[in-house]
């Protein structure tokens, strides 16, 4: 039987079948004996999570555009398939091909999220690869991308190359590369020695750590003789408009999480939150232009037949032109039944415009992220909005027709105090009166209020890499102090989780290589799917770091002091330690710092030729 | 206008469900670029019906589906338009115009015509069974329905049967709304007679039909 029947055979007794089936409209089919180079991308999540990922999308549709290279899907099988899939030893294979993933040339990895750093030795396991990179001898060389690329060291034992910053380009120069070493015939080392000079590519394998007695880093350096670059410099576009991006989209059967077409209106943040990842690593900001983005919008729509476009980036409000933008894509699509979506919005810029020409098409929910509940904690965030932003936006929106809102906060901020977790059943309580006056007739009925608190995370290359994260019990006991806050308002619903993720993600986002090892330990107890939170096992993975020998309170819980060397330090994530180090000083003073299109704010890009215009 | 659509559902895509396949067929039919009929109301949806909907796991060369054009459109740009908008494992095997009078295809629907392979070791054993099967004239049957079960006889419900080779069968079904039977339901019979476990069935519909002219079996696209 060949391996693709005996797949077929397993989903007739598996949930969600479409997931490994492959097919779809637009996926894309090219004859492997005509093509260099085969390519496999690992989304580590389901097939439903990984299709609604903007930046795969962007990279198969990169890779495919050669003639040379064919780029193939993989996901995670949940743990349904992967269990049946040992036991009747099938490999994990690509959904266009059914190959298994063993035989191809380069394995791309995006690491999303750190809870999926498990799925990724889960992944490698399935395929029948060791590990570890070190024992690798064959099969193909393992790429990790993506916004936890730029702490890779937990995964160091166990990937190939790291690629940092945009991926568009230097995903090409390491099939290039691969042609290259491959008809140089040359032992597989060599591929990675190479592989250390393309720009924005970090290759863990060639870099010694030393540790200080204290257990922190002393230093990451690379191997003598080995000619790694010192520091690591993220890859970075400077042009949006002239980058490549899919003319067509896989469009799947069954329904997955963002079932529309994504449009990058920019990449990249001027704000400077200081608990936010994306807003530093992702700088400068890089718009495409209105001309680029209909063109692209009209391909997308006639090749997709999807009958939405969200307009996508890290704060889609601050599109230079978004009311031009929004009005000119209702105008000319609005007829063609397709409506115009924009998530992530901010409170602080100017809605009302914008959600009326989104409103003639549909209503969608309102969304607002004040992230922590007074004006000094927003302060200390550099969240720059006041609480007369949000009384403004949510005004509107109730006279608009809106009911529902969500608010979205965070629990255990640097510096906070049980005044500032009040301080959101307070703000909630005043987007409850908004609504009542506005007049009966002229607001929608069913006023809900759904608030969310995530538990923070401090992340790597953000001004709070210094900080630690609030401890256990403290968390828990704001949690409680807010549910009973909240649960005096009527139609104010309250969302929160326990915070023993966000504990094991915080361990990860600030770890270093024996973390790593941890990490297999814990996979090795069964832990997989942790971002999933009927798989996540907290039990196993303390007992993981216990039996490593492991403190998770020293990467999680501990303050760091602003002298010491970071895991991370030697990847150049665009803006500079100095800058993050300012920020964080501010942050302590309760200080803002302004939005850097009003003025540099001296984060480092500027060293990154061309990348920055700011003054 | 409207123009009936006769597509096949090839082995790859035979997981996906009768739910999913109408999202599907709600984007591919904006891919067409045809001057698609719209609902009224308040979540307006292109106008659109299946023949007959296509269980979970089966392949087919028979689906129907009716899509209702806005304005009128040529036959053979119609087929290019709708081939072009689906991938290859749907393939577009007819295409019929008819005005808006015409009943719809689900209405006409009355037998379907399968060619069922089985499976593993028990397939001639329970292909040995269908002489006389056909020759009972009751055959009691479980069958699960909405408000639980019920003991229907099955025999009417099979108008032909006959086997093609030591592992296939090809047999005509009853298939309107209070009288139909599943091929997986036949072979689970036809295993009990044989007093073995039923093997694993792959179902492939060759045909839809419905009444003619005389009141005989005719080809769902020809009426």
């Amino acid at each position: 039987m060949s391996l693709s029947e005996r797949i077929e055979n397993l989903m007739m007794s598996v949930q969600k079948p479409v997931r490994y089936m492959g097919g779809e409209f637009n996926a894309v089919m090219k004859d492997p004996d005509r093509v260099d180079v085969r390519y496999a991308f690992l989304f580590p999540d389901t097939y439903e999570v990984g299709m609604s990922h903007l930046g795969m999308k962007i990279l198969y549709h990169a890779i495919n555009a050669r003639d040379d290279a064919w780029c193939e899907r993989v996901f995670s099988p949940w743990v349904d398939m992967a269990d049946l899939m040992r036991r009747d030893g099938i490999p994990l294979f690509s959904l266009e091909s059914r190959t298994p993933v063993k035989e191809f040339d380069l394995l791309g990895i995006t690491l999303q999220y750190e809870m999926s750093f498990t799925n990724i030795l889960e992944a490698l396991d399935l395929a029948g690869i060791p590990l570890r990179s070190a024992d690798r001898t064959e099969g193909p060389f393992i790429i990790c991308g993506g916004p936890c690329a730029f702490n890779p060291e937990p995964l160091a034992p166990f990937v190939d190359l790291v690629a940092l910053g945009d991926g568009e380009e230097e995903t090409l120069q390491t099939i290039d590369l691969y042609k290259q070493w491959k008809a140089a015939c040359l032992p597989r080392e060599e591929y990675l020695r190479m592989a250390a000079q393309i720009p924005g590519i970090y290759v863990p394998s060639l870099y010694d750590v030393v540790y200080n007695d204290d257990g922190t880093v002393e230093s990451v350096k690379p191997k003598p003789g080995s000619g790694a670059p010192e520091v690591v410099r993220k890859a970075f576009l400077k042009d949006l408009d002239t980058a490549t991006y899919p003319e067509k989209l896989i469009v799947p059967y069954g329904e997955i999480i963002h079932n529309r077409i994504m449009l990058e209106i920019f990449r990249g943040c001027t704000r400077g939150c200081r608990f936010c990842q994306a807003g530093m690593i992702y700088r400068p900001i890089r718009e495409r232009s209105i001309d680029r983005l209909m063109k692209m919008a009209d391909s997308l729509i006639s090749s997709t037949g999807y009958d939405e476009v969200s307009l996508m980036s890290l704060s889609s409000g601050d599109y230079s032109c978004l009311p031009e933008l929004a009005h000119r894509m209702v105008e000319r699509f609005g007829t063609r039944r397709v409506r115009i979506s924009l998530p992530s919005q901010r409170i602080d810029t100017v809605l009302t415009d914008t959600l009326k020409e989104t409103q003639k098409v549909k209503k969608t929910a309102l969304t607002l992220a004040p992230e922590a509940g007074t004006q000094r904690l927003r302060d200390v965030i550099n969240k720059g909005v006041t609480e007369d932003d949000l009384i403004r936006s949510v005004t509107d929106a109730f006279e608009q027709g809106w009911s529902a809102v969500k608010l979205y906060f965070m629990l255990g901020l640097p510096t906070e105090t049980d005044e500032d977790v009040l301080g959101i059943a307070d703000l909630a309580e005043k987007v409850r009166k908004c609504y009542f006056s506005v007049p009966k007739e002229r607001r929608a009925p069913g006023l809900r209020i759904t608030v969310s608190a995530s538990v923070f995370v401090p992340k790597n290359d953000t001004p709070f890499q210094w900080a630690p994260q609030l401890d256990y019990d403290t968390v828990v006991r704001r949690q409680q102090l807010l549910r009973q806050a909240l649960s005096r308002l009527k139609g104010v619903d309250f969302k929160y989780h326990a915070p023993d993720l966000s504990y094991i993600e915080a361990v990860f986002a600030r770890g270093d290589r024996r973390v790593g090892e941890a990490m297999e330990r814990a996979w090795r107890m069964g832990c997989r799917f942790d971002g999933w939170s009927d798989q996540f096992r907290y039990d196993l993975w303390l007992k993981a770091f216990e039996e490593e020998g492991i403190d998770p309170n020293f990467y999680a819980l501990r303050p760091r002091p602003t002298d010491e060397v970071f895991p991370w330090d030697h990847l150049d994530c665009g803006v500079t330690k100095g800058y993050l180090l300012r920020e964080w000083e501010k942050a302590q003073r309760a200080e803002c710092t302004h939005d850097c299109r009003r003025g540099c704010t001296g984060c480092g890009m500027k060293r990154y030729p061309g990348a920055c215009e700011n003054r | 206008m409207r123009a009936l659509i006769r597509f096949g559902k090839q082995p790859r895509l035979r997981f996906i469900s009768h739910l999913d396949l109408q999202r599907f067929f709600q984007r591919a039919v904006n891919r067409t670029g045809l001057p698609i009929a719209w609902s009224q109301g308040f979540n307006p949806h292109p106008v659109m019906s299946f023949g007959s909907a296509l269980a979970l796991g089966w392949t087919s060369e028979y689906e129907v589906i009716d899509i209702k054009l806005s304005a009128p459109m040529g036959r053979k740009r119609t087929e290019d338009a709708v081939r072009a908008a689906l991938p290859e494992d749907l393939p577009v095997l007819e295409v019929r115009m008819v005005d808006d009078r015409h009943a719809a295809p689900m209405s006409l629907v009355r037998m379907s015509d399968y060619v069922v392979r089985l499976e593993g070791e028990n397939a001639p054993a329970v292909i040995g069974q269908i002489p006389a099967f056909l020759e009972r004239e009751v055959v009691e049957a479980i069958k699960k329905t909405k408000s639980g079960e019920k003991t229907i006889n099955a025999r009417p419900l099979v108008l032909s049967l006959e086997a093609l080779d030591a592992d296939r069968f090809r047999t005509r079904l009853m298939l309107t709304e209070s009288q139909s039977i599943k091929p997986e339901l036949l072979v689970g019979l036809l295993s009990d007679m044989a007093g073995v476990e039923a093997p694993m069935a792959r179902v492939h519909r060759t045909m839809l039909l419905g009444l003619g002219a005389e009141g005989s079996p005719a080809p769902l696209m020809t009426l």
